[in-house]
């Protein structure tokens, strides 16, 4: 049995055969062969390492004679290596000996070597395990040939463990039989974190490197709760995670009668529940939990799939289903929240240094207006349909909020020429995520017609924490006073102002802090859609007098660990004394 | 071509002999892949085998990823152990890629 300690991303816990994907995103078949076809894979190994060969010795006669020798050079030197009298004899062994089958073996031992490089300090030596990678990549496509194959073709439930999953293979893959996702990069932000909330399965990224360790077809357990993932795990161990599994089962099932009934607390004060959502499809969820609406449509992933910017028309379908959907509930559509290495055809950002300090997300509409123009359009069009609402990440000046309005408006009478019909009174908000929104909360409170705040970046940018960097993660903590107080700032402001304001970061969606919310005064929650039950059983089952007593005396004290530690305490006193 | 074996009378008979030789890495990138492949392509057009030792590793000379990763970087010691007929031939080829002098090696790697 191993344990590999990630990041929790998505909860949830999943049992299941495991299916490996190289760095390439194909597929490692099985570590083992039978003891009578050893001879056959040693073949076969002999075979791919003559093919590889035979390539590489075309590819450097083609690069010498095109960039000349010393770049042909290059491709002798992976020549020479693939044809290591002693690599041969290591894998020889494997096969005979291990009964590995010849990619497993090509995959281990490859890798081993160009541990050796990746160890080192200096980075020039560094580079050279990428020539190491290169020819491991030679033989497997040579050794798989046509069964390499990725995740578009599943027939029974797997677990998918891999290296990064890029946005087109999780948009390729086949949803009714993945079951969970582990991959050894990646943090809370990535693309398998996000595809997974949208599927509901568990999944736990930034592992660090496993997946020599692991073979297609063994069973693994992924803790989408704790962020663990085992490894062949033992009787005791599988025996207590089919408890648990079975134990959420039977919760999903208990809470399920609830989503007929108001998310109302116990002294009658009517609470919000909308759903985050990012793909159009996760407006289902919303419906079958009984969502007040989609409090957050994320909208980036309209511009991470293709190569090419999508057109009004993409975008149109895309929130017409949604808003469709929800009938005369409110869908949020937040506008692209995207780095500037996400969006097609734009520039590269000439310095880069700090994508999360750097030109992203409103900015970068802002000096994009053609792609922002587009987008805006498809959102007022989808107006007519149903109630929308326009909402602006990341907004740090009033003068950004103004020039995305002044765009918007521009927008407008520009449908208007056309005679294309829209609601002009659209509602108009922006998320409250950097410090600096907050500080200005009461003028942003004049300008808009609702907020949203947003905790996944309020955190990171008000602890100058990257939740991602394995070394700081610890300090990242939403319950943190400074981030209360900011939380309570932008509360009071808009209370003031009466005007709606809504959490839509993870914070919102976890039961740890439902009561605390409650208490100082959020109305409104947009959770992940698979949270709405568990966050409605716990309003139904509080007082907010009593969420108020819990949130002043948390709002007293000096460290996160100390507020969480509390939280936990009293939501655990909380459910025994409901539930008996 | 030079007349160069620390050889007696009794091997001719075997024609082979044994050489060893120190060399410390001067090239300042170290032992990198050009430097293996030409080790590689010296040893292989002679008669002689090589060893390469540096520390607890022992590589074969024309085992080219086996050299590699030694990681000889600038100012390491490696000791050459040659044997063969023109074991010392051999190792007077070997001595200059070592301070990243390619003479011949690089009309031989077309």
């Amino acid at each position: 049995m191993q344990k590999l300690q990630g990041i929790a991303v998505s909860p949830g816990v999943a049992i299941g055969e495991a299916l490996v994907m190289d760095n390439e995103g194909f597929r490692i078949p099985r570590r083992f062969v039978a003891r009578d076809t050893v001879v056959d894979e040693v073949e076969r190994l002999d075979k791919s390492i003559a093919a590889a060969a035979t390539e590489i010795a075309h590819h450097r006669e083609a690069v010498s004679s095109e960039l000349g020798e010393k770049y042909g050079a290059i491709f002798e030197a992976h020549l020479q290596m693939l044809q290591d009298a002693r690599l041969r004899s290591e894998l020889d062994e494997m096969i005979r000996q291990r009964h590995y089958s010849a990619e497993y073996a090509v995959s281990r031992i490859l890798r081993r070597y160009a541990q050796v490089f990746q160890r080192l300090e200096s980075s020039y030596l560094a580079e050279r395990a990428n020539d190491i990678f290169d020819i491991e990549k030679r033989l497997l496509r040579h050794l798989l040939g046509r069964r390499r194959e990725g995740i578009a073709h599943l027939t029974s439930p797997v677990l998918v463990l891999a290296h990064n999953l890029t946005p087109s293979e999780t948009a390729n893959l086949d949803r009714r039989f993945v079951r969970g996702f582990v991959t050894e990069i990646g943090g809370p932000g990535s693309h398998t974190a996000i595809v997974a909330e949208a599927l509901e399965i568990p999944a736990v990224v930034g592992t660090g490197p496993f997946l020599t360790e692991v073979s297609g077809g063994e069973l693994v357990i992924i803790d989408g709760d704790k962020g663990l993932v085992i490894l062949q795990p033992d009787e005791a161990t599988l025996a207590s995670y089919r408890r648990e599994a079975e134990e959420l089962r039977i919760l999903a099932t208990r809470l399920e009668p609830l989503r007929t009934l108001p998310a109302e607390t116990r002294d009658g004060v009517h609470i919000q529940l909308f759903g985050n959502i990012e793909f159009p499809y996760e407006v289902d969820h919303c419906v079958n939990r009984g969502a007040d609406g989609v409090g957050l449509y994320r909208t980036e992933f309209l511009y991470l799939g293709d190569e090419t910017e999508p057109t009004e028309e993409v975008h149109f379908q895309a929130y017409s289903r949604v808003v469709q959907a929800m009938g005369d509930k409110p869908v949020v559509i937040r506008t692209f929240d995207l780095g500037a290495d996400k969006m097609p055809n734009a520039p590269k950002p000439e310095d880069d240094r700090n994508p999360c300090l750097g030109l992203r997300s409103i900015r970068l509409a802002l000096r994009n207006l053609p792609v922002f123009r587009t987008q805006l359009r498809a959102i007022l069009r989808a107006t007519t349909q149903g109630n929308v609402q326009v909402m602006f990440p990341l907004v740090s000046t009033l003068l950004e909020l103004r020039q995305a309005k002044m765009v918007l408006a521009d927008v407008m009478e520009d449908l208007q020429e056309h005679g294309i019909a829209f609601n002009r009174d659209v509602p108009v908000g922006m998320m409250v995520e950097t410090p600096a929104a907050v500080m200005m909360v009461n003028r942003f409170v004049e300008e808009v017609d609702f907020l949203s705040i947003g905790t996944n970046d309020l955190v990171q940018y008000t602890l100058a924490v990257d939740r991602s960097n394995k070394d700081v993660v610890g300090l990242y903590n939403p319950v943190d006073p400074a981030v209360l107080k900011l939380i309570a700032m932008s509360l009071a402001a808009a209370d003031r102002k009466d005007l709606p304001i809504s959490m839509c970061g993870q914070m919102s969606g976890s039961p740890i802090y439902t009561m605390l919310l409650l208490g100082m005064g959020l109305r409104r929650f947009s959770v992940t859609p698979s949270a709405i039950p568990e966050v409605k059983n716990i309003c139904r089952n509080a007082t907010i007098a009593e969420c108020q007593a819990v949130a002043a005396r948390a709002m007293t004290m000096e460290n996160a660990r100390d507020v969480k530690n509390y939280l936990k305490e009293e939501l655990k006193k909380h459910i025994q004394e409901t539930t008996e | 071509m030079k007349p160069t074996t620390i050889s007696s009378d009794r091997d001719t008979a075997m024609s082979e002999t044994l050489a060893t030789r120190t060399v410390v890495v001067t090239d300042p990138a170290g032992v990198h892949a050009r430097t293996a492949v030409a080790i590689a392509e010296v040893v292989r057009a002679s008669k002689s085998s090589v060893i390469l030792v540096m520390g607890d590793l022992r590589v074969v000379a024309t085992d080219v990823l086996q050299i590699m990763t030694m990681v000889a970087d600038q100012g390491k010691t490696i000791v050459l152990e040659a044997a063969g007929p023109n074991a010392d031939a051999v190792l007077d080829l070997l001595e200059p890629l070592f301070a990243g002098k390619f003479g011949n090696g690089e009309q031989k790697s077309v």
